[in-house]
């Protein structure tokens, strides 16, 4: 690093890094095209846009869309949600299909991981949409959660599960848990299979049972996976969709069910208010990179290394 | 390494947790397969027999004619071929950028390392909007092309991240025994870095493939006029919307009332989820070859 | 070991991919961006029947689309040599049209499906006046009085579109209405159904008998509040029970023709108490406002919900799994109001509502043409070519009558593709058609139902059960079309709030206020109700639903004007 500043060295740091430059740089131009130049649709927060008008002829309005946002209490009750949810899908989103994986490795039978493996990661590829219905049913007053309940007297009466507004967040969490833990653990089971054999040959030669060397191996070896998605995902914190909460959620709950994606849809484009949907875009990219910043920041304090 | 791990865990606390361990399995195998054999008896169920209720694992009334609904769409083989291009394609061509640039940025030493990693992870949190990227796509002359299945979306920031930390776990001796026997970092990519990453590749891969096959949106925006480019799952989408009453008010029923309400959507949905899923199904134990065997990291060392 | 030779790497597949990425431009063709024809007209009448193919923006799937490869789309290319390339939407409509609005770029025709005002706002369409003059006399037959009402506004009278829906539609059933099921009149011997009073009587006796179906308990009322369809089974109710006529959202009073959100009329607080009583009694579904329209339609289909409050479309398919086995178990539709006074208004005529159509996009290839198709659809050969089919294949014409013959009937009822096979219904909507019962020249409606095509579809049950109410069909229960005068605006629910205007974004605040807090009221103890109800209009009043109101009224009188000078 320290020889770039040194003068006169361009040229021999060219030769020495050329690939280097030819392997990443044609690449930032390219998102510097598809990614960066699209931008300038951030102005739109300014102006009150209408689709078919020169950029010329729009009406600008300053801050007054940030200034609408922050006032609506609406806004508050969004973020609140969607800050909950994202923050029990982040713990359970990490830690289960971490621990999925680290088991799965943990399993000898060659037919029966791989068929447990790939079974556990086809609820991926079904819509929340029918992932909703499935649930909504399951939990339905004559659906199987109450009948089994019933069944071991934990409950005399059925219990209306969707219409508890403060068990809606588990809910969706619980769903999202079946629906992706297989998923999200490939990535960790990839990075286990990188991890060095010697390792543990040596570790058990110095008599370390299975949990020792699943902690201080397996989980170890598998840390800068862990971290990198991690330290990119709570980017993400504000941005969870609303797909999922959309279809399980209902009146009852809707307290505890809106989220902030669903409240720009609602209130920026179904009404035709692009520059208010953008505003709050630009407000969501803002708090992403400040995340982002901030917890690499702190990775980095704390182990000297950086994601980014 | 498993034979010494079996050796050595004669202990009864090891059998115990074996016992468990094949219990949990046993149980997260069943929760998760259980819902789709529901959805695969339903989509063999006699729609209006479905309404119902109570498919669990088998079909009560046997019919194909849910299949038959949807592959009466005419255009669904054209569909079919695109996404499997496009699946290809895309997965091929994010690999190449995703892995070239994962290296570049493994590298500590590399110059541009912070503004390129910079650059990239920004992408992952902000978009220009709708709007303008439509505009910009327009310009670019992809609209109503098969290029803008690929070309948009050829950098992915997440997978090189990925990558990088991957190969950052990677004993770095083996680039310099590379490097001191002449190779420049083209070649040490190639040769050495890339057959390690292998597991993590096929990961990426996976994700990559499963992200082409399933992705609509784009064809909704860019190529929904044109026929000969439509995508399977976009074709689909529409059998799928078409089939469940739209609209907001009785005056989007009153027109396709008549028309609409033949089949159950329940029962067409499911089987939609069945024709979308199982060919992107069949990649997964291919790849999957890749991360359960263990690779022999040793005998490259060595 | 083998580290050693480095000499040539193995590049060729990725100089492949290179070379691939770096030809962005490898589009095929620009035919989707036709370029604005300039002198539309040109030698087009000349060559009328030239191939041409026109693209077209659908926002509204129709399942039986069939590329115009059926006997019906065929020999609609053959008269007008037109092939019809539809764009269908699979999204967000209001995504789409934005792009549509903000790029420029437009298909031939366009739907606009409620979004007309952002593409007239952004100068998306012809102005078909001159153009409907010139080459519509099949549109201008077809529309007749009512061409006046497909001007945009006072301000700007231009024509962008062609209305959807049939003209001078007869109506033969209710759409709307409170539905019991047969055995629970019959066994009650048709007592009188015209109050919620009497309706809760009847679930009642007929539940404490009954507490169990098939081994499963009774459910009384079940109303469902998934997602939109909170507005069809739970607040629709309310307005049709106190005398409304279906204008969405709104209610018009016919003397001052203001409108005011459906919610504010303290007649409705009695409809929204009736089903807190229900609830309260334990007749109400307890899973109503938990439950997906799955499990809604499951349930009907279990055969054990005793009575729905709902639009016919959305309940008659779960019907339908009951006919076979237990026709006693499907409902019947009963104009239930308020009180005796109140007449149910659901034949009520809102003359022709010309809010939505089909228009011709400024960047169309050939205008002439497409408004030359438009009218063609227009026409008597095309609408009967459109309802009956092809003849000789789909109907006969015996003593000047077209006939279906039985087999053909048995395929139209039963085969569930036959109108994509035949393309049958396929290019009726939302193209321009003659309603249901609008008779042609010949004397003969141009669409194939009837009174007797009804009722021969009657189930016997439900035949007794209108002979017990002494009628023939379920309209002889409601109050006739001729009963109520005709609505001046039309549907008031195709009227188009302007986009970010104050009254859209009130609109959905206030959606959001009604799905909070009607299944609060519904639910809360009977004592409470008073306080939420207090708590409802009050929300409402805070999000601005009297300046709503008053943005919506002028535009119903605009409306009103318009249509009517």
């Amino acid at each position: 690093m320290q020889r770039v500043r040194k003068g006169g060295t361009s040229f021999k740091l060219w030769r020495e890094q050329k690939w280097l430059f030819l392997m990443s740089v044609p690449f930032v131009l390219w998102i510097f095209v598809f990614n960066y130049l699209p931008v300038w649709g951030w102005t739109m927060a300014f102006q009150n846009f209408r689709p078919g008008r020169a950029f010329g002829d729009q009406e600008w309005v300053g801050l007054s869309h940030f200034a609408e946002l922050f006032a609506d209490e609406r806004f508050y009750l969004v973020l609140r949600n969607t800050l909950g949810m994202s923050l029990l899908g982040l713990f359970v989103g990490y830690t289960v299909p971490i621990a999925f994986a680290l088991l799965l490795n943990e399993m000898r039978g060659r037919v029966f991981k791989r068929s447990i493996q790939t079974i556990a990661y086809l609820p991926h590829f079904v819509s929340w949409v029918i992932v909703a219905g499935l649930v909504t049913k399951m939990l339905s007053v004559d659906g199987i959660v109450n009948e089994l309940l019933m069944l071991l007297h934990l409950t005399d009466e059925p219990i209306q599960f969707m219409a508890r507004e403060h068990w809606f967040w588990g809910v969706v969490t619980m769903s999202d848990m079946w629906k992706e833990t297989g998923w999200n653990s490939i990535i960790f089971l990839a990075a286990i299979v990188g991890i060095d054999p010697e390792l543990h040959e040596a570790a058990t030669m110095d008599g370390a049972g299975r949990f020792r060397r699943m902690w201080h191996i397996t989980l170890p070896g598998i840390r800068p996976t862990i971290m990198v998605m991690l330290i990119l995902s709570i980017g993400w914190l504000t941005s969870i969709g609303f797909e999922k909460q959309y279809l399980l959620g209902n009146p009852i709950v809707s307290d505890y069910s809106e989220v902030l994606d669903l409240y720009v849809l609602n209130y920026g484009i179904k009404v035709g208010r692009y520059s208010y949907g953008t505003a709050i875009g630009i407000f969501n990219s803002v708090v992403s990179i400040v995340l982002l910043l901030i917890s690499n920041g702190i990775f980095k304090r704390m182990t000297k290394e950086s994601v980014i | 390494m498993p034979q010494t791990a079996v050796k050595s865990g004669g202990k009864a606390s090891d059998r115990i947790f074996t016992a468990l361990l094949y219990a949990l399995m046993t149980t997260v195998g069943v929760v998760t397969l259980y819902p789709f054999i529901n959805i695969l008896a339903i989509s063999l169920n006699d729609s209006a027999d479905t309404v119902r209720g109570g498919i669990y694992l088998w079909p009560r009334s046997f019919t194909l004619d849910n299949y038959r609904t949807i592959f009466q769409y005419s255009n669904l083989l054209t569909a079919f071929g695109n996404s499997v291009l496009r699946t290809v394609l895309g997965t091929f061509a994010g690999l190449f950028s995703a892995s070239l640039i994962a290296y570049s940025l493994s590298r500590k030493d590399f110059v541009a390392r912070r503004f390129v990693s910079l650059a990239l992870a920004f992408t992952l949190y902000f978009s220009g909007g709708l709007v303008p990227v439509y505009m910009l796509i327009r310009d670019l002359h992809l609209l109503n092309s098969f290029w803008v299945y690929i070309l948009p979306g050829l950098v992915s920031a997440w997978n090189v991240f990925i990558l990088r930390s991957y190969i950052d776990g990677l004993p770095f001796v083996l680039q310099e025994s590379a490097k001191l026997d002449g190779a420049n970092d083209l070649q040490i990519f190639a040769k050495v870095i890339l057959p390690l990453c292998k597991p993590v590749l096929a990961t990426i891969a996976l994700f990559l493939a499963v992200g082409q096959w399933n992705a609509w949106f784009d064809t909704f925006l860019y190529n929904g006029g044109r026929t000969s480019l439509t995508t399977l799952q976009y074709e689909l989408m529409k059998i799928l919307q078409n089939t469940s009453a739209s609209g907001g008010n009785a005056a989007a029923v009153h027109g396709g009332q008549e028309l609409a309400n033949r089949v159950s959507p329940e029962s067409i949905r499911m089987s939609i989820t069945i024709v979308a899923t199982v060919p992107i199904l069949v990649v997964y134990p291919f790849l999957q070859n890749y991360f359960v065997k263990g690779l022999t990291l040793g005998a490259v060392k060595s | 070991m083998k580290v050693k030779r480095w000499k040539r790497p193995a590049w060729a597949g990725m100089a492949l991919a290179v070379a691939l990425a770096a030809t962005p431009g490898c589009s095929s063709g620009d035919e989707g961006q036709s370029a604005a024809s300039g002198g539309a007209s040109g030698a087009a009448s000349a060559d009328d029947k030239q191939p041409i193919t026109l693209t077209m923006y659908m926002p509204q799937a129709n399942p039986n689309y069939e590329n115009m490869e059926s006997p019906v789309g065929k020999k609609i290319t053959e008269e007008t040599g037109v092939k019809l390339q539809m764009e269908f939407v699979v999204g967000d409509e209001k995504q789409k049209v934005s792009l549509m609005a903000a790029s420029g770029e437009y298909p031939d025709l366009i739907y606009g499906h409620g979004n007309e005002n952002v593409l007239v706002d952004a100068g998306a369409y012809l102005d078909l006046t001159d153009l409907i003059e010139e080459y519509g006399p099949n549109l201008k037959k077809l529309y007749g009085p009512y061409l006046k009402r497909l001007r945009w506004s006072k301000e700007d009278p231009s024509i962008y579109f062609v209305g959807s829906y049939g003209v001078n539609e007869q109506r033969w059933t209710p759409e709307t209405g409170f539905e019991l099921q047969h055995a629970v009149v019959q066994e009650l011997g048709y007592p009188k159904l015209k109050t919620l009073q009497d309706f809760e009587s009847a679930i009642k006796t007929y539940k404490d008998k009954h507490p169990t179906i098939d081994g499963q308990p009774t459910i009384g009322l079940s109303i469902l509040a998934d997602d939109w369809r909170y507005k069809i089974s739970v607040t629709n109710p309310a307005l049709f029970a106190s005398g409304g006529p279906d204008d969405g959202e709104w209610y018009v009073d016919p003397e001052t023709q203001k409108a005011v959100f459906h919610y504010m009329r303290p007649e409705e607080k009695e409809y929204f108490k009736w089903l807190n009583h229900m609830n309260n009694i334990g007749l109400l579904d307890k899973e109503s406002f938990v439950q997906k329209y799955d499990q809604y339609a499951e349930k009907i289909a279990s055969g054990r919900v005793l009575a729905l409050a709902d639009a016919k479309w959305e309940y008659g398919d779960s019907e339908k799994a009951l006919r076979q086995d237990k026709p006693e178990r499907m409902y019947g539709m009963y104009p239930i109001t308020l009180n005796e006074d109140i007449k149910y208004a659901d034949f009520q005529s809102a003359g022709y509502s010309a809010g939505w159509g089909v228009g011709i996009s400024k960047t169309a290839k050939d205008p002439v043409r497409a408004i030359k198709f438009l009218d063609w659809l227009a026409s008597d050969e095309a609408q009967v070519l459109n309802n009956w089919g092809i003849e000789g294949e789909n109907y006969r014409v015996v003593d000047g009558k077209r006939v279906i013959p039985p087999e053909e009937m048995e395929k139209r009822k039963s085969d569930p593709d036959y109108f994509k096979k035949t393309g049958i219904g396929v290019y009726g909507f939302p193209f321009p058609q003659y309603g249901i019962g609008v008779k042609d020249p010949s004397g003969q409606t141009y669409t194939p139902d009837s009174i007797d095509t009804i009722i021969a579809n009657y189930t016997d049950v439900e035949k007794d059960v209108l002979a017990g109410y002494g009628a023939k069909m379920w309209k002889d229960l409601y109050p006739a079309e001729s009963e109520f005068p005709i609505k001046p605006w039309g549907k008031a629910w195709q009227i188009n709030i302007p986009q970010d205007s104050d009254a859209a974004v009130i609109a959905q605040k206030c959606e959001d206020i009604v799905k909070k807090k009607v299944p609060e009221m519904i639910l809360a103890k009977p004592e409470r109700f008073e306080e939420v109800w207090a708590e409802f209009i009050a929300d409402l009043e805070k999000a601005g639903v009297h300046q709503m109101e008053e943005e919506f009224s002028a535009l119903l009188q605009e409306r009103i004007k318009l249509w009517n000078e």
